[in-house]
């Protein structure tokens, strides 16, 4: 049965066990005896609770690590401002199972956490000081922030759902939704991000293949307005004399919905009238945010760190440079303000495939601490 | 479907107690285990580590898909995205874009992503395959800085008339036909085959990455593995002709059309009718060639066209609307291909090659949500030229250059250098060695893509060396073959998309990656007893290390393994035969795999070491001029639970049933 070449030279058996010794057989025996009890492996090792390693201080920031699309690797880091620990994975070792797919934000009301987990479609929701699982909000498109109008209401945005989800908090069930749909439009509009509250209105960004900022009355869950912004708003804040402020990216080389220079938008929320607008250079890639707990001054993220009072007239002052070469692969990528003692703290997400980083600054830019996170830090959550 | 197979079944039984009645109890030896030892020193593959995957292998995964046949019979590790899923290949620890894959001697490789969906290329269409390890590719092209993978079909001249068709009906919804109709004469052959393959791919499994609180307890649901079936069609056409001695003629058309669902994240609790994905492609692919022999000479011309349409769709309900297309991409490439080759024969001991390769390529990709999108084209050169001496049987020298022009500019010239040494006569023992450069061009979507394309984008550089040991002896009634290989592969401006701050992936040119190993395959078969058996093993280390420079201080990259790429892998092989019966044992097992590029594991994200077994039984028999068979092939023997991508749970335990008949 066996056809060989002729050029191999043909031997017998016995050569062959002389050649190799009598161990052959032996080894083959083992090398079977081995696959066939190797036939273990260890799934269910990975399932069960940890420590989850939080002390009795409950002044600390969460990181929110957004982790890599598809991988289900999103995961939760709490650093303990006091003690400067950090502790990992404070959701999966409290619960024993995972945060989710694309950690997009976290909000923090009264007792408890709301993480936005936008390719899980849902909300995961626990107690913030034992990071034990207190329940979901499910049944959302692809969620990306929650807005808490009151104890019991609660506004969702949504990339693809081209609605606000309306939530019951108590219930943690949607109840209704405020469309938001431009059927005008050549793109998928709106897909909404970010929402500041202003009296009784919710100003929300809409970001992707998109340049408007919608107004939503909060009394009668309608979308009563909208202004033009530069393109691609991603980010908002709300300051003390009432103006909103915009920061746009300002789209990509080839974008269908247009190319500008990135900015920054003032816009009086009361008359919804843009006034002032500052431009970046037309390469840069701001990409977040912040205002500090007075609102009289704004941090923002455009690969370096930027800082602007929200009253001066001058440009915006570098805060902190950022330690990349090259902006184009790295850079900073998220901002939080702490909001008691003004603290800044800013993430890089270096590669996007491994555990990122937070540096933490005091309020005249000193370094106070560098902490190791999770995959992509991409949020921060304040809980005092 | 489920009909047909009924009626096929009961056939089958009929005639199986028909044949237990005493019809001709005859002749199954096993069918046809056709072995041919590889010729292992000759000057044309001085230096090169090959593989070739044998008819008896070919026919015992007639019904998988080359994933499977690769990750189960060689040292290709394949990154598998679930049953029937999107699966790359990853040769000595490269990426998928690096492993070059013809067909009848055109590349297939889609020239957008430069790589090919091994789920969606069946072993059924294949005669043979050759694998050719590292930088023993560039014989056939440039840019295979992993290795190259050959599927050819070849004519059986002596057959006049056969036909054989193939039923499998398997766990899940799963069901696989398979037709094959030949014939032909001494001048001409003409052979046509068509599949269709579906599967509903229901599985269950529990799901940790849902959970609910009942009574303060937590609990996780057994969900169904939703959105994840899949189906295919596909013809291949063939006709060769023999006109006069030295003519040789061929034309051949494979298409194929599939479709898959892509299953939502496992963790996903959104409204059922949102987040829905699809993919479907339609792939034609016509090659003829023309080989004309003379004295000593072979002539060699071939042209082909392979074209390729792929759409993938995500979906939401939006109120009011209906189902709304979030992204919906489709893109559409055609490649023209061809080669002219002359080989000749100066004497026993010397060859000389030369050819030139000519092709274009237009690829056209768009989403017509964002509206985003490419149109580009790309013409590439390619002259070879080799020449191959062998020195009184005792050394085999192969020397080969090749010389790539792609759209304006010349690319880096491809040099190799190899040799065979026979360090012993009777051990028939082997010592290869060779060095070479190689390059790889960024694909169309690395320089095209909207948005992230980056047209600055370097080629990559490569040098390689390996050494290796090559034995092969045959006993009485024992074949043994043993082959171990050492390589380091260095590669400067190796591509990688990262993901860029507006929230789309980008690529560039940052890291330098060191990849080194070991290759070690062994065969053993014989016959004791009447019972024909075989065991064939392989084993591979893999280093593939990132010493690219770090982004920034805290940077922990730096000198590790590459994600996903396992550093032991291996496999093992057991396969009895005995009066038309058979067993086939296969074991795979690989090392834990990285997700993240410093290597940094927690059990949120550890890929355990993988081992899986998989066991078939079969039974053939023949009834007058028509031969049957029946085979049960048992996946996952021990059922269980594991995942090969992150949260992506894998099915238990599950059967394939497959009835064959034909003559």
């Amino acid at each position: 049965m066996v056809q060989t070449d002729k050029n191999i030279f043909k031997y017998s058996r016995r050569d062959f066990l002389q050649y190799f010794g009598p161990g052959a057989k032996g080894l083959l025996f083992m090398v079977v005896l081995h696959a066939l009890l190797a036939g273990c492996m260890k799934d269910n090792e990975l399932w069960k609770p940890g420590d989850a390693g939080q002390g009795d201080a409950t002044q600390g920031v969460f990181v929110v690590n957004q982790g890599n699309f598809m991988y289900g690797n999103a995961s939760l880091s709490w650093y303990d401002i006091q003690s400067k620990e950090v502790s990992q994975d404070v959701f999966f070792n409290a619960n024993g199972f995972p945060l989710g797919d694309v950690a997009q934000s976290i909000s923090l009301r009264d007792s408890l956490a709301y993480v936005v987990m936008n390719n899980s479609g849902k909300i995961n929701v626990f107690h913030k000081e034992t990071f034990e699982f207190a329940g979901k909000i499910t049944g959302l498109t692809s969620p990306r922030h929650i807005h808490f109008l009151d104890d019991t209401r609660a506004y969702v945005t949504d990339l693809y759902a081209r609605s606000i989800a309306i939530v019951n908090l108590q219930t943690m069930e949607v109840t209704g939704s405020i469309a938001v749909r431009n059927d005008e439009s050549d793109f998928y509009q709106h897909s909404t991000e970010q929402m500041v509250q202003f009296g009784k209105f919710v100003f929300v960004n809409c970001w992707s293949y998109d340049n408007n900022v919608l107004v939503i009355d909060t009394e009668t869950d309608q979308w009563i307005d909208t202004i033009e912004v530069l393109i691609q708003p991603v980010s908002m804040v709300l300051d003390k004399h009432n103006k909103l402020w915009v920061l746009s990216d300002g789209g990509f080389a080839g974008n269908p919905y247009g190319y500008e220079k990135p900015g920054l938008m003032r816009i009086d929320a009361q008359s919804r009238e843009v006034e002032e607008v500052y431009r970046f250079p037309k390469e840069s890639q701001p990409t977040m945010l912040a205002i500090n707990d007075t609102a009289d001054t704004l941090y923002y993220v455009n690969g370096h760190v930027y800082r602007h009072p929200v009253a001066s007239e001058q440009a915006p002052e570098l805060f902190v440079q950022s330690p990349y070469d090259d902006l184009a692969s790295g850079g900073f990528r998220a901002i939080g303000i702490d909001p008691v003692s003004s603290e800044v703290y800013v993430s890089d997400a270096i590669d996007h495939v491994q555990p990122g980083l937070v540096y933490r600054f005091l309020p005249d830019a000193s370094p106070v601490d560098t902490l190791r996170v999770g995959i992509i830090p991409g949020y921060f959550g304040f809980s005092d | 479907m489920a009909i047909r197979a009924i009626i096929l079944l009961y056939l089958f039984v009929i005639l199986y107690d028909v044949k237990g009645q005493g019809i001709r109890d005859s002749v199954f030896e096993l069918p046809q285990v056709h072995v041919r030892a590889e010729r292992i020193f000759e000057k044309e593959s001085a230096g090169m580590r090959q593989t070739l995957i044998d008819s008896l292998t070919m026919q015992q995964k007639v019904n998988a898909s080359l994933s499977e046949l690769l990750s189960e019979n060689t040292s290709v590790f394949i990154k598998n995205h679930g049953r029937g899923a999107l699966a790359t290949a990853s040769f000595r620890g490269t990426a998928p874009s690096h492993t070059g894959v013809s067909w009848n001697g055109i590349n297939i490789s889609s020239p957008m992503t430069g790589m090919v969906d091994f789920a969606l290329v069946p072993v059924y269409i294949m005669d043979e395959m050759h694998l050719k390890h590292g930088t023993a590719s560039i014989a056939d092209q440039a840019g295979g800085l992993g290795g190259s993978i050959s599927i050819s079909n070849r004519p059986d001249w002596d057959n006049t008339f056969s036909t054989h068709y193939t039923q499998g009906i398997g766990s899940y919804k799963t069901y696989k036909e398979y037709l094959k109709v030949e014939g032909g004469n001494q001048e001409v052959q003409l052979r046509t085959r068509a599949y269709h393959n579906q599967s509903e791919n229901n599985y269950t499994f529990l799901n940790r990455a849902i959970a609910d609180v009942e009574d303060g307890r937590v609990t996780h649901p057994v969900d169904t593995n939703t959105h994840a079936d899949y189906k295919n069609y596909g013809l291949l056409q063939e006709v060769y002709l023999r006109p006069g001695g030295n003519h040789l003629v061929s034309a051949r058309w494979w298409g194929q059309w599939a479709q898959r669902t892509l299953p939502r994240a496992t963790s996903f609790e959104g409204p059922d009718n949102t987040n829905l994905n699809e993919q479907s492609s339609i792939d034609q692919r016509f090659v003829t060639d023309w080989t004309f022999f003379t004295g000593s000479g072979k002539w060699l011309v071939r042209s082909g066209y392979s074209n390729k349409s792929l759409d993938y769709f995500q979906k939401n309900r939006v109120p009011g609307v209906g189902l709304l297309p979030a992204v919906y991409s489709e893109s559409t490439s055609h490649s023209y291909l061809n080669h002219a080759a002359y080989t000749h024969q100066v004497n026993e001991f010397f060859s000389l090659e030369g050819s030139l390769d000519v092709n274009y390529y237009d690829v056209d990709s768009r989403d017509s949500v964002s509206r985003a999108g490419f149109r580009v084209d790309r013409i590439e050169y390619s002259l070879f030229f080799a020449l191959r001496h062998s020195f009184r049987d005792r050394l085999n020298v192969n020397l080969m250059v090749r010389q790539n022009h792609t759209d304006n500019a010349w690319d880096p010239i491809v040099p190799y250098a190899g040799f065979d040494l026979k360090i012993s006569q009777r051990h028939n023992l082997i010592l290869k060695g060779s060095v070479a450069r190689n390059h790889h061009q960024p694909s169309l979507n690395d320089l095209y893509w909207q948005p992230g394309g980056n047209p600055d984008l370097l080629p990559e550089k490569g040098m390689a060396y390996e050494l290796g040991l090559q034995h092969e002896q045959a006993f009485e009634n024992l074949l043994l073959r043993n082959e171990i290989t050492f390589y380091r592969s260095d590669v400067d401006d190796w591509i990688i998309w990262v993901p860029g701050f507006k929230g789309y992936w980008e690529p560039t040119n940052i890291k330098r990656v060191l990849s080194e190993g070991v290759e070690v395959h062994s065969l053993l078969e014989g016959k004791t007893a009447g019972i024909a058996w075989r065991t064939s093993a392989t084993y591979a280390l893999t280093r593939a290390v990132n010493y690219g420079d770090p982004l920034v201080w805290g940077d922990n990259s730096y000198g590790k393994q590459l994600v996903y790429i396992p550093r032991h892998s291996g496999n093992l092989l057991i396969h009895m035969a005995w009066r038309g019966f058979q067993v086939n044992w296969q074991h795979n097992s690989y090392s834990e795999r990285y997700t993240t590029s410093s290597n940094d594991v927690s059990r949120r994200d550890w890929l355990y070491p993988y081992h899986m077994n998989n066991v078939s039984l079969g039974k053939a028999f023949s009834i007058g001029m028509m031969d049957f068979s029946a085979r049960l092939k048992i996946n996952n023997l021990f059922n269980e639970s594991y995942h090969s991508v992150l949260y992506r749970p894998m099915p238990g335990r599950n059967y394939m049933l497959l009835l064959q008949a034909g003559f």
